[in-house]
């Protein structure tokens, strides 16, 4: 592919964990970064089970003269920001999103202030950094905001049929079964700006004004308590039995959930990419989701996409439409498919590779 | 759905999806302007989201969370995990299958004791949750009850409160002394009725002077602020009280010592002796009976010996005065007699009494004394001066009181 560029081309992460999708990206990239030179990976916090792959960040010492630093920006982390103020290699930024604190603030202003903080070494790292590199075309423009130039879109590095060629929990699917259909199923943590609370809005209204039966399940972690107490306390008082907090859930679980759901919904604004939508393509489930963030150019034309302005009772409206018209259910998922087959098609491994090469 | 909505055609050739979110909007517009969807729907989904994250959990909501808890708790069900029987040492693995075959049947003994223990626990916090939940019932019900009852008696006692206050308002209106409200200003009642700040200079001069070497002057009432005046023309270091705070402000602006005060109230927290002289112009003719000889004894402890007192009021002993000056002021209480108040004084401990005579009815008001010199005229005009002297007499009399 290239010739052995003689450069050391190393990653640097906040944290390294098993199934982390930034965490993939770079054992993928470092796999390809091999080729050309030595690459390694360091980050502030690693899994133990990823001991023998990722290097904590502290034994950072370069064996050769001319090292590039490969950073990967998701969340705000002072340790990290500090080491890469003190080094002198050039970086390469691969912004993720950082979520505003903003939709933060009522529920954990600590947690609020870490990610404006995390916004804010981003902006302090511009000096510094002789490449970027955005996951999507939304976050190139959250960076251009920023002051950055020339910012390079690459789309994340994944195996999209990961999921489906797993084998699914049979407890789970027996459980689905039970479970009054039509099954909507959304997939992400539980955070104020995934708005879980305007999907259990919209079950309120397809529920008490379109009379439509079935169930949602929202599956994600719940990290952020107040916030998951609210969204309980919502359902409890529009008094939707129909609505599961589901939690997290291992992969046999999700693939059970996928393959047993009707729909994929997701009423989130702000996602710098937005994976699980992919796997609901994958799966080859219809979606229906507002045309927010990274959303639309994430789906393509494979998903219902609803402006982002509109409320709840246009989303209730979709989703009724969708599960009743047969045409358009298949006609999303044949989009899908499509859209997955276009993805795969691209290598986005190598155009990454490449842009960092092209710097080096 | 109605047949006048929009429809989407699901079994013809699929529509684009901006046909489709076109036709969706169409429909979701007909529901709300048909009423289906009700005026403000989605903004009353969101307040009630907001008002959800800006409060604590509702106890409803922490009873839902702890019957779950409790359900959970009963649910949980403990199992033998298989004992890992492989082993790397040769023959270990039948040692393990041994010492589990062994072990298995105690094992599988305690884990029903555990089991049952633990059910034992869940249906027992089962019963606290009910027994807590029904106790939280009967206080709720309980101190709604007293709220309700103690908001009944509030109610009650603010309505007689509420009356007593409009009966309170209405004896105060009716008690002599107790001043009148009123809504012209005093200023223009005493220019209209008692002439310019001049006149009244020029009247009081001489009462002035009876005051020099008695500093420091106390002026209770002194209305426009004329006879501090005097007394700082004089040298005399004087200070006036009044009850109404505009006068207070203008007599301040004019330079002069005030304050807001009442006689009675003022008067009682000065020191014994702290006075050189006390003045009161028609003042004492507002005061009630009571606070009239309240004044006189306060006035004897405060005035220090050698010091002096000159109170002018309306003289009652003349009948011109009630066809003319007494009653015109409606603020005015009673009036003092002459002889009542110079007793009072003389009782006080004052030194010495004395009366003066003032503000004479005009020689034409009178009745005209006959010419001649015989018997018959001086009989008439003895007889039309003892009238005069009734009819006609002084409308004011001062007291000047030595302490």
């Amino acid at each position: 592919m290239t010739e052995p560029c003689g450069v050391g081309l190393h990653q640097v992460l906040a944290s390294a964990s098993p199934g982390d999708a930034i965490t993939d990206l770079a054992l993928g990239t470092r796999d390809l970064l091999r080729r050309v030179g030595p690459s390694e990976i360091y980050a502030r916090h690693v899994a133990p089970a990823l001991a023998d792959e990722v290097l904590a960040l502290e034994r950072y010492r370069p064996p050769h003269a001319r090292n590039l630093l490969i950073v990967h920006a998701s969340i705000g982390q002072s340790e990290v920001h500090e080491f890469l103020t003190y080094r002198r290699e050039p970086l390469v930024l691969v912004y993720h999103n950082v979520t505003p604190g903003r939709y933060f603030e009522p529920y954990d202003t600590v947690f609020a202030d870490l990610l404006e903080v995390g916004r804010r070494e981003v902006e302090r790292l511009l000096p510094r950094v002789v490449l970027a590199i955005a996951d999507s075309r939304y976050n190139a423009r959250d960076l251009e905001a920023m002051g950055y130039r020339d910012v390079r879109v690459v789309p994340p590095v994944m195996n999209l049929r990961r999921l489906t060629g797993q084998t699914p929990s049979d407890a789970t699917l027996r459980h689905l079964e039970t479970v009054p259909g039509p099954i909507l199923l959304s997939v992400g943590q539980l955070l104020p700006h995934k708005r879980p609370d305007f999907l259990v809005e919209m079950m309120h209204v397809a529920g008490t004004y379109l009379g439509m039966r079935g169930t949602l399940m929202l599956v994600g972690h719940q990290r952020l308590e107040r916030y998951a107490r609210a969204i309980k306390e919502q359902i409890l008082e529009l008094n939707l039995s129909n609505v599961h907090l589901v939690g997290p859930v291992g992969e046999a679980e999700l693939v059970a959930l996928f393959r047993s759901a009707d729909a994929i919904v997701t009423a989130s604004e702000h996602e710098g990419f937005c994976l699980p939508l992919l796997e609901a393509m994958a799966f080859e489930k219809p979606i229906i989701a507002r045309a927010c963030a990274a959303v639309p150019e994430t789906v393509g034309d494979a998903a219902f996409l609803l402006p982002a302005e509109q409320g709840p009772v246009l989303f209730a409206e979709a989703v009724a439409e969708t599960l009743s018209n047969e045409s358009v259910r298949r006609q999303l998922v044949a989009a899908g498919r499509r859209r997955i087959d276009e993805l795969e098609r691209r290598p986005p491994n190598l155009s990454f590779v490449e842009s960092l090469l092209e710097v080096v | 759905m109605a047949d006048d909505q929009p429809a989407s055609s699901p079994d013809q050739t699929p529509p684009s999806l901006e046909q489709l979110l076109v036709t969706l909007r169409g429909r979701v517009e007909h529901r709300r302007q048909s009423g289906e969807y009700p005026p403000g729907l989605e903004a009353e989904m969101e307040s009630h989201f907001e008002r959800i994250t800006g409060r604590p959990p509702t106890p409803s909501f922490l009873l839902a969370e702890l019957e779950a808890a409790v359900a959970e708790l009963g649910a949980f069900a403990y199992v033998r995990d298989p004992l890992p029987l492989t082993s790397r040492v040769p023959g270990g693995s039948a040692l393990h299958r041994l010492v589990s075959k062994g072990v298995g049947r105690q094992i599988q003994g305690v884990l029903l004791q555990a089991q049952a223990q633990s059910q034992a626990v869940a249906r027992t916090i089962a019963l606290m949750a009910s027994a807590t939940n029904m106790l939280a019932d009967a206080y709720d019900k309980r101190v709604i009850q007293q709220l309700d009852d103690l908001q009944v008696r509030l109610a009650e006692e603010q309505g007689r409160v509420q009356e007593l206050l409009v009966r309170l308002a209405d004896v105060a209106a009716r008690v002599p002394g107790a001043g009148v409200d009123t809504w012209y200003e005093l200023d223009a009642f005493n220019a209209h009725f008692r002439g310019g700040a001049d006149d009244i200079s020029m009247r009081y001069d001489d009462l002035a002077q009876r005051f020099v070497g008695c500093a420091p002057v106390l002026d209770v009432g002194f209305g426009r602020g004329e006879f501090l005046e005097l007394l700082r023309d004089l040298g005399v270091d004087a200070r006036g009280i009044e009850s109404d705070a505009r006068l207070v402000e203008w007599a301040r602006s004019r330079g002069l010592q005030a304050d807001v005060g009442r006689a009675v109230e003022y008067m009682s927290r000065l020191d014994y002796g702290s006075l050189g002289g006390l003045v009161m112009i028609q003042v004492i003719e507002h005061l009630s009976p009571q606070h009239v000889i309240d004044v006189v004894r306060l006035a004897g402890e405060i005035v220090r010996p050698g010091g002096r007192v000159i109170i002018e009021t309306v003289n009652p002993t003349s009948l011109y005065t009630y066809a003319h000056a007494l009653w015109v002021d409606p603020d005015h209480v009673r009036p003092v007699h002459p002889s009542y108040l110079g007793f009072l004084f003389g009782e006080a401990g004052f030194a010495s009494v004395e009366r003066v005579d003032r503000s004479p009815v005009p020689a034409d008001e009178s009745l005209e004394l006959l010419p001649g010199d015989d018997d018959m005229s001086k009989r008439l005009n003895a007889n039309f001066e003892r009238i005069n002297g009734l009819l006609y007499g002084p409308q004011d009399y001062a007291i000047v009181a030595t302490r």
